[in-house]
């Protein structure tokens, strides 16, 4: 299927990211620039230690880098204050964790409705939200199962459905198969394809898993803090 | 902080963790809560109780709600008999007793002392005349006779003793009186009043705790003892008076002072008319038991701020992801203060229904027997209230300043686990 992107929503510039421990600096990233286009799924793979999950800290304003710019819808991060960032991150992007990073006491719809919530979404509305992003990845018998009564594949489906419950701008996956068996990570997979073929959700994806990546519109490989390929699936792209 | 939207997400999250939290953690914090609660209100309680104990007893055997007594420069309230005639139309009074008082000497064992050297075995005391049945209805003195009868309605040369005279009986040594020997229901001992020598048997002995009015007083015949005073116009030292239930103490000592008693004796209400020390001791309890009070709130508030910090620092990632994916760090803490909210909000009411369903009333029916007195619970409900919003307001901030620790680590560090 071909896809159109559209304008360019974020734009990394030389970026450079270390980290200090005691006298020594580990240079993680050095000097990274690319830019990802709405609509577009980037996967990011490199070996572990690479510097891939760094990256994409500072591009979903967790972390701050140490040089460089970074553009995120136009608005240079680094001028952001944490309550821009905050917003930001609850109302533009979503977020899939390697370890499902649910709350143990809040129910699968509970966990997508908190953010909502926040976002000053009306608790019906966002109970019908959740429900209804529940049974886009497939949830719909265990909108009440505590996460400890879910399996580790469903819990990261109910991460899924949190991030995207309120159509986020840019959804950040990381690792989100790490932790899954082939089946759940399949799975897993077909939602994110679904979720760009059909809604033109841009992902932004870090794994190591090389197969995974076929799907992408671009892999950016990194290694030693820095992209030492870019290989775009021109069949993704128009 | 407090913005609407902060504690809307705050509420929602306390509310759920409260629920699915482990059951036994919620009912021990919650019991903690509840002691913390009763320790506030209880140990003061009957600190201050102890002294109201005493200050019931003088009202209950001796002074009556109000109490008219010879003024200081006086040796007999004057005009007796028309004050008590006034008294008696009054609507507020049910019940009186007039009295005689003097000091005086009671004497035993001076028929056996053979060495006329040795020191007598006699006291000081203060000696109380009375109607027997007009002071029975008035104090029960009937119910508390220890050894022996109450006096009879026209006995003389007949008395009460109360327990500390007696030997056996005595709670140790007090300024100016000694305890009598070998003195029994039946036992004659010598009384003197007024230089008036008198024999007289005893006929009971009064049990008391050690701060009893009654405690180092003689009882006798009002009459009798009027006589040895040498009183013969009927002027009394006290007239006791109990009023209708619902009457203010206060309000009818002013009406009698209004009255012009005031110009012929003093008129005091129950508080005023105990003895001097009753109140500054009272005051000393309540700081002491207040100091108390004060280590178990330092104490159950380091609970709750160890009980949140371990909540807290367990879900550090949690919290962490919660900050990640946008939710703010106030409605985080918020949520960690309506948690100890609840938790103190339950205890104290817990606690409420316990104190006010069962110990303030169960002591006052069966008060504490102290050496000093029958203590009972002095709770009075606005200040345990005060106590519950200070338990409350130091168990929100206890629940508070963990939370704030953890939710003001680094949103990624705490994702990450990384110190």
């Amino acid at each position: 299927m071909a896809h159109t992107h559209g304008e360019t929503i974020i734009e990394v510039k030389n970026l450079i990211k270390n980290f200090k421990t005691g006298d020594v600096i580990t240079r993680v990233l050095k000097g990274i620039s690319f830019t990802v286009r709405r609509g577009e799924w980037i996967a990011i793979i490199g070996r572990s230690g690479a510097g891939k999950s760094t990256l994409m800290y500072q591009m979903s304003l967790l972390d701050d880098p140490t040089d460089g710019e970074i553009f995120i819808l136009g608005r240079e991060a680094h001028s952001l204050s944490e309550k821009d960032k905050m917003a930001l991150r609850l109302v533009e992007f979503g977020f899939v964790f390697q370890d499902y990073a649910l709350m143990p006491e809040l129910t699968a719809t509970e966990n997508i409705v908190l953010p909502l919530i926040m976002e000053k979404v009306p608790l019906a509305l966002a109970e019908a939200k959740a429900i209804d992003a529940l049974k886009k990845v497939g949830l719909e018998d265990r909108l009440r199962s505590l996460p400890a009564q879910l399996s580790g594949g469903e819990q990261q489906r109910v991460s899924i459905a949190r991030a995207i419950a309120e159509r986020p701008q840019i959804l950040f996956a990381d690792e989100p198969t790490a932790n899954l068996d082939r089946e759940s990570s399949n799975k897993v997979m077909e939602i994110f394809r679904d979720l760009h073929e059909e809604g033109r959700q841009t992902i932004i994806m870090v794994t190591h898993e090389e197969e995974y990546t076929k799907v992408a519109d671009r892999v950016i490989t990194i290694d030693d803090g820095k992209i030492v390929a870019v290989r775009e699936h021109s069949a993704a792209m128009s | 902080m407090f913005s609407f939207l902060n504690l809307r997400v705050g509420w929602y999250l306390a509310r759920r963790q409260i629920h699915r939290a482990s059951r036994w953690t919620t009912v021990l914090i919650v019991f903690v809560m509840m002691l913390t609660f009763l320790n506030l209100v209880v140990v003061t309680g009957i600190l201050v109780g102890i002294v109201e104990g005493i200050t019931d007893l003088f009202r209950a055997q001796r002074t009556g709600d109000v109490v008219i007594r010879n003024l200081d420069a006086k040796n007999y309230i004057e005009n007796s008999p028309q004050v008590l005639s006034f008294l008696k139309t009054l609507p507020q009074v049910a019940n009186m007793s007039p009295r005689y008082q003097s000091s005086g000497t009671i004497e035993a064992n001076y028929k056996t002392q053979t060495d006329q050297t040795a020191k007598p075995n006699e006291t000081g005391a203060t000696i109380i005349g009375v109607d027997p049945t007009v002071e029975n209805s008035f104090s029960h003195l009937s119910g508390l006779i220890k050894e022996g009868t109450y006096l009879s309605p026209t006995g003389y040369d007949e008395v009460l003793l109360g327990q500390q005279f007696i030997d056996r009986y005595s709670f140790g040594e007090m300024p100016g009186l000694t305890a009598l020997r070998n003195v029994y229901p039946g036992t004659t001992i010598r009384l003197t009043v007024n230089g008036h020598v008198r024999e007289v048997v005893v006929k009971g002995i009064i049990g008391t705790t050690a701060n009893s009015p009654l405690a180092a007083s003689v009882y006798m015949s009002g009459a009798e003892l009027a006589q040895l005073m040498g009183r013969t116009d009927y002027n009394l030292n006290e007239i006791a008076i109990r009023l209708k239930p619902g009457i203010d103490p206060k309000a009818f000592t002013a009406l009698l002072k209004n009255s012009g008693i005031s110009d012929v004796a003093k008129v005091q209400t129950f508080e005023e008319a105990i003895p001097n020390g009753v109140a500054e001791v009272k005051n000393t309890f309540e700081m002491l038991g207040n100091a108390f009070s004060s280590v178990g709130l330092v104490a159950s508030s380091i609970t709750i701020f160890i009980v949140i910090f371990i909540n807290a620092i367990t879900r550090r990632k949690f919290i962490g992801i919660l900050k990640g994916i946008g939710i703010s760090g106030e409605a985080i803490e918020i949520a960690y203060m309506f948690q100890s909210f609840i938790y103190a909000v339950v205890g104290s009411l817990i606690g409420l229904v316990l104190l006010y369903g069962f110990l303030v009333p169960y002591i006052s029916a069966h008060p504490i027997v102290l050496p000093i007195s029958n203590a009972i619970i002095d709770a009075p409900l606005q200040g345990t209230l005060v106590r519950v919003v200070i338990l409350v307001v130091a168990t929100v901030i206890a629940g508070y300043i963990p939370a704030r620790m953890i939710v003001n680590k680094n949103t990624l560090d705490s994702i990450l686990g990384r110190e």
